[in-house]
């Protein structure tokens, strides 16, 4: 599941044009990578911990979103079927400095989109295009820093949830489709200033789509990616109630150093320290380990330009305890309820 | 000291009240003037900014293209791995129906907006929403009508954005429908480091234009310099003829007082001192000019901006008229050029003053004028200035600034001043036979009192002569524009979209009307004009496209150069055009030559044919065969239409039939007759500006000839007492000033009309030439420059009414009592 900065700036959406998330879903591959424009929203996510061979550490966030606005559009240019809202963000661990962009686009004349002929995702510069079945490559280009990464895909696509949906909210169709590559070997370059640095690390992708999952009493949610040194994956979230109680709906995916996936229904995230009232060091109880998961900076927190978009954090974590590791933690609805638009 | 120049200078000054008030009047007018026009000239083209670059904010680069940009680019410089940003961008205007303003109508992507915190409009519906600046008057929500070139169309306020300029916002798709221009955005603004410019230019197809952002601005700027120093010139004539007048007020002070500073030099003051007082009684009038002038000025400013700004928009480029901002350099150029002038034509008198050999005291009585004028030398200088002036007139222009022009100008202005004393006295010499014994007493007087009468015939020569010139400059223009326009409007009927056009802005016709009223049964043929407002060597052009064969059998175009059948040939079988005049001189092209002109996205070598007289704007056209252009720009829309009827069609009735079929396309639809009309206000609206600044020069001189002869009348008091004495009657003695006024005036008009056609002929065929590149055939609006010299000389004679009166109220005995 996850991340929502969804389209709020999308009045009054057709949710009926669009297909809800049910039981019973066949992936097929690498169809399934590109776009489902029958579902009304859509994002690819990547997230990683790099090293370049200075040993300088890195975190990065690449995330394209698709949000469907009237699928009956007439198929003109400029006509707004969708819209594109895209997030980078860099984290340089090493020298303490965080750095975010965010872009917003309709289609129009190739501006942004996903072509599975072309096997690519899109939003201006930043893209990620497919070379083979398992490999990547990711762009990104901003005026302070670039990323030129390669990712290879060390397992096959972990799909969460029972029965091909995972569940977010009581009820048929408060869930998402949400498939992962949960160890992505990288290798690449990424340019801070002036400086360009070779790099290599973890990355992790998730891609997720569905139509209206959540439920109006949820005002926001906590979700990590782990990918811990023994070989193993874990994915947990847990959704916050407006009365403080965690919904019952929380869950997580095992993945074990064969691919093969756990649905985890019992899993326990208890907060920790914090900053600026994010929980930025958790410990975790899920499939029988209990970790210990700390931010590697607290100033990871994206701040939209614009007010009416949500405010949230997104940041790179190490994890210790029963298994070492690293991974990616994000946290909504601290700073002001997140607003999931009406149903 | 300071009692010594309060005694001297300021007492006679008070005693005075009139004459001091009316010369520090014609100075502060002069620089009230000065001040006006940099003022109203600077916000009638506002910083040069049209309005649209001050909407476009910020950005590095921009990339334009004749016909629009490929709206493709744009996704394809926006998804280049370089660190850049690119907004596309439609710009035109539109008229919001309710306050019937013409405001720009921007297309923007508001998708792409839509996260920058201060646009904080939702994308939603974009389909007929726009956002409005507050100036609009209008709230969201409400339902405006935009007419955009010839059609109405409703559309919803979404937002109101605080501006103090009117605009309008739309979505880039909804511009591109209401504009007609499917696939095309007009510019993309491109935020790049500029190490990238290459990066950026290897991305562009040939055809497009990559250029700093604001090139436009500066290009405007060059196009402007000739027109606005042209209007800067001839705003300091006012200055110029006020400061004969400051010579003259100083010289009368300074014969005045010839035996006080004889004695004061005889008492020890030395010649520097008295150098210094005189220039301080110029510096008196100049600081008190100023102090009027400068107020009067930025009142002045307020409506000369609405003269200048519709010349501009007439001739250059539509910009709205910026506010009125009386700058502290502005100020200060006027003060200083004020004091400078008034402290320059005190130069003369003042070293004369202090030239007064003390000797001086013993004299007894008052010696009168100098009239020791040393008129054959100062005729040879006059000759060689002449000559001079001939000399410069045949250099040619600096930088599209006709420098010589400018001094052959003043040159003749110099000449004929050094003239003037020779000529008033051989005048003389003629009058004085003929207009009996008054006429003998005033022609003998002015003889007389040669010196300070010449200067101020040669301040009025100078007024006039300007006026003259001016407007034999812009009556000849006038008359070769109306024959230009007889012989270019051959068609019956013309038809244009409702909404204003100016010199760089061409609303179009919808597609299919020039069909509809072709296939009219009383229409013969109709052409079809379009034009685009391009760049060419970084300098404003039009581009336009006509029908050729039609213009081939009707002759529209006057070729100035060029065989018209080769040339219409050579148009419709060759990328071939011909071009305007204007175009020639400014870009130095000729007849034969090859142009490489972008088109579109590639660049195209276009021969000239042909040269054709164009006086309809300054900018230059190239002119080619439609069905040529539209295979490089393919929009079908024309820019007006010219309709020839079928012989013996009442226009009228076809003006009728062809509204019919227009149906609700607004459209205006006018017969020749009212086309020339509107031709003739706009050429007179143009230049109306020029006919004011005319005035305001022959106003101050006619000031200066009431001050001057009220300072004769109080000098001749004896003589003018001993007539009474002698049996003179009040009737002869009010004839006497009369006379001696008129004599002025005559010979201010005769002097004033011989220099101005010599002028004029510098105007026309040097200045004019050199800055617009315009032939003009010469020609002399008789009866107008009658009229005006006619008011000219009463108002010369009027100006001695009130000395006359003066001289009515002396009483004889006291007067002589004083010797």
């Amino acid at each position: 599941m996850k991340r929502l900065i969804l389209v709020l700036l999308v009045a009054g959406s057709l949710t009926a044009q669009y297909r809800s998330a049910l039981p019973g879903y066949q992936y097929s591959f690498p169809r399934d990578h590109f776009d489902h424009p029958e579902f009304q929203t859509e994002w690819w996510y990547y997230t990683g911990n790099l090293r370049d061979t200075e040993g300088r550490e890195l975190g990065f966030e690449l995330t394209f979103f698709r949000q469907g606005v009237d699928r009956a559009a007439k198929p003109a240019t400029w006509a707004v079927r969708d819209v594109y809202l895209a997030h980078l963000a860099l984290t340089d661990i090493t020298g303490q400095r965080f750095f975010h962009a965010e872009r917003l686009n309709r289609a129009g004349p190739g501006l942004a989109g996903v072509d599975e002929a072309a096997r690519r995702v899109w939003n201006g510069n930043w893209n990620v295009t497919w070379i083979n079945d398992s490999t990547m490559h990711l762009q990104a280009i901003d005026p302070r820093f670039s990323l030129s990464l390669q990712l290879r895909s060390r397992k096959p696509p972990a799909i969460h949830g029972e029965n091909g949906v995972s569940q977010k909210a009581q009820g048929a169709g408060r869930a998402s489709h949400y498939v992962s590559l949960t160890r992505l070997e990288v290798s690449g370059e990424v340019k801070l200033g002036e400086e360009r640095r070779q790099v290599s690390g973890q990355a992790w992708m998730d891609h997720e789509f569905f139509t209206h999952q959540l439920d109006p009493d949820q005002v926001g949610w906590d979700w990590m990616s782990l990918q811990l040194n023994d070989g193993r994956e874990l994915m947990i979230f847990q959704l916050r109630r407006r009365d403080g109680t965690i919904d019952p709906n929380s869950s997580g995916t095992l993945i074990e150093r064969d691919g093969r996936t756990r649905h985890l229904n019992q899993i326990k995230m208890t907060p920790g320290r914090r900053w600026n009232g994010y929980p930025v060091e958790w410990s975790v109880e899920a499939a029988g380990v209990k970790l210990l998961v700390k931010t590697r900076m607290d100033q990871q927190e994206l701040v939209s330009k614009q007010p009416q978009a949500p405010t949230y954090w997104e940041g790179a974590v190490a994890v210790s305890g029963d298994a070492t590791g690293v991974g990616y933690l994000e946290m909504t609805g601290y700073r002001a309820a997140v607003s999931f638009g009406k149903p | 000291m300071i009692r010594l120049f309060a005694r001297l200078i300021l007492r006679p000054l008070r005693a005075e009240p009139v004459r001091t008030l009316l010369t520090v009047l014609s100075v502060a007018l002069g620089i009230a003037v000065v001040l006006a026009i940099e003022l109203a000239s600077d916000a009638a083209a506002g910083s040069f900014r049209s309005s649209m670059e001050t909407l476009a904010g910020e950005a590095d680069y921009e990339v334009t293209a004749v016909g629009g940009v490929d709206e493709q680019l744009y996704a394809r410089l926006a998804t280049l791995p370089l660190p850049i940003s690119v907004r596309p961008r439609i710009e035109d205007h539109a008229v919001l129906m309710e306050t019937k303003q013409t405001l720009p109508l921007i297309g923007v992507d508001l998708v792409a907006h839509a996260l920058d915190a201060t646009t904080t409009t939702p994308l939603a519906d974009s389909q007929g929403e726009l956002i409005l600046a507050s100036a609009s008057g209008r709230k969201a929500g409400d339902q405006v009508t935009l007419r955009v070139n010839d059609h109405d169309y409703r559309l919803t306020v979404r937002a109101i954005v605080p501006s103090e300029t009117s605009f309008a916002v739309v979505d880039i798709e909804v511009a591109q429908r209401l504009l007609n221009r499917p696939g095309r955005v007009d510019r993309l603004l491109v935020d790049a480091p500029e190490a990238l410019e290459p990066d950026l230019q290897r991305a562009l197809p040939p055809g497009l234009t990559l250029a700093p952002f604001g090139a436009r601005t500066e290009e405007n700027r060059k196009m402007l310099v000739g027109f606005r120093s042209n209007l800067i010139i001839l705003s300091y004539i006012a200055l110029v003829v006020g400061a004969f007048l400051i010579y003259n007020t100083i010289s009368v002070s300074v014969v005045r007082r010839r035996s006080e500073i004889g004695i004061l030099r005889a008492l020890g003051m030395t010649r520097s001192t008295v150098l210094t007082m005189f220039l301080a009684e110029a510096a008196i009038f100049g600081v008190a000019g100023t102090a009027v002038g400068v107020p009067l000025g930025r009142v002045m400013a307020d409506s000369a901006v609405g003269a200048i700004g519709a010349t501009v928009q007439n001739l250059y480029v539509s910009s709205q008229p910026g506010i009125i901002a009386l700058s502290l350099a502005a100020s200060l150029k006027a003060i200083l050029a004020g004091l400078l002038v008034t402290l320059a034509a005190a130069w003369a008198p003042a070293r004369e003053a202090a030239a007064i050999p003390p000797v001086e005291a013993m004299a007894r009585g008052r010696k009168d004028y100098d009239t020791g004028v040393r008129q054959y030398r100062d005729l040879a200088i006059a000759a060689g200035c002449a000559l001079l002036s001939l000399l410069a007139s045949q250099m040619p222009a600096i930088g599209r600034r006709p420098l010589f022009g400018y001094i052959s100008a003043a040159l003749l202005v110099l000449s004929a001043a050094l003239a003037t004393p020779a000529f008033v006295h051989a005048a003389m010499g003629v009058t004085r036979k003929f207009l009996g014994v008054t006429g003998l007493l005033a022609s003998q007087s002015l003889d007389a009192t040669l010196r300070r009468t010449a200067v101020l015939i040669a301040a009025l020569i100078t007024a006039v002569a300007m006026l003259v010139s001016v407007g034999i400059m812009v009556g000849s223009f006038r008359e070769t524009v109306i024959q230009w326009i007889d012989s270019q409007l051959k068609a019956d009927i013309f038809l244009r979209p409702a909404v204003p056009a100016s010199a760089d802005r061409f609303p179009t016709l919808s597609v299919g009307i020039a069909e509809r009223i072709a296939a009219l049964p009383m229409v013969d043929m109709v052409d079809q004009f379009r034009a685009y407002p391009i760049r060419f060597r970084g300098l404003p052009v039009t581009l336009g496209s006509g029908d050729a064969n039609l213009v081939r059998r009707r002759g529209a175009f006057n070729l100035l150069e060029g065989d018209p059948e080769k040339a219409y040939q050579a148009m419709i079988n060759s990328d071939a055009a011909i071009v305007s005049e204007p175009f020639v001189s400014k870009h130095n092209v000729h007849l034969g030559d090859t142009i490489q002109l972008p088109l579109g996205e590639q660049i195209h070598p276009i021969r000239v044919v042909g040269v054709y007289t164009d006086y309809s704007n300054e900018r230059g056209y190239i002119i080619l065969h439609r069905a040529r252009l539209l295979r490089y720009l393919p929009d079908p829309a024309p820019s007006n239409l010219a309709v020839y009827l079928k012989p013996g069609t009442p226009v009228v009735t076809a003006q009728r039939a062809i509204e019919t079929a227009l149906g609700d396309s607004r459209v205006l639809v006018l017969p020749n007759q009212t086309l020339r009309r509107e031709a003739i206000i706009i050429f007179d609206r143009t230049f109306a500006i020029t006919y004011a600044l005319e005035l305001v020069a022959v106003f101050v001189a006619v000031v200066g000839v009431a001050g001057a002869l009220l300072a004769l009348v109080i000098d001749r008091r004896r003589e003018l007492s001993l007539l009474r004495f002698l049996g003179a009657a009040r009737g002869q003695i009010r004839r006497l000033i009369l006379c001696e006024a008129g004599l002025i005036g005559l010979l201010a008009v005769i002097g004033g009309t011989v220099l101005g056609g010599v002028l004029s002929l510098v105007l026309v065929f040097v200045i004019n030439k050199q800055s617009f590149g315009w032939s003009i055939q010469f020609h002399i609006p008789i009866a107008i420059l009658l009229g005006a010299l006619t008011i000219i000389f009463s108002a010369t004679l009027l100006a001695g009414l009130y000395p006359a009166r003066v001289a009515l109220a002396l009483n004889p005995i006291e007067v002589i009592h004083e010797e």
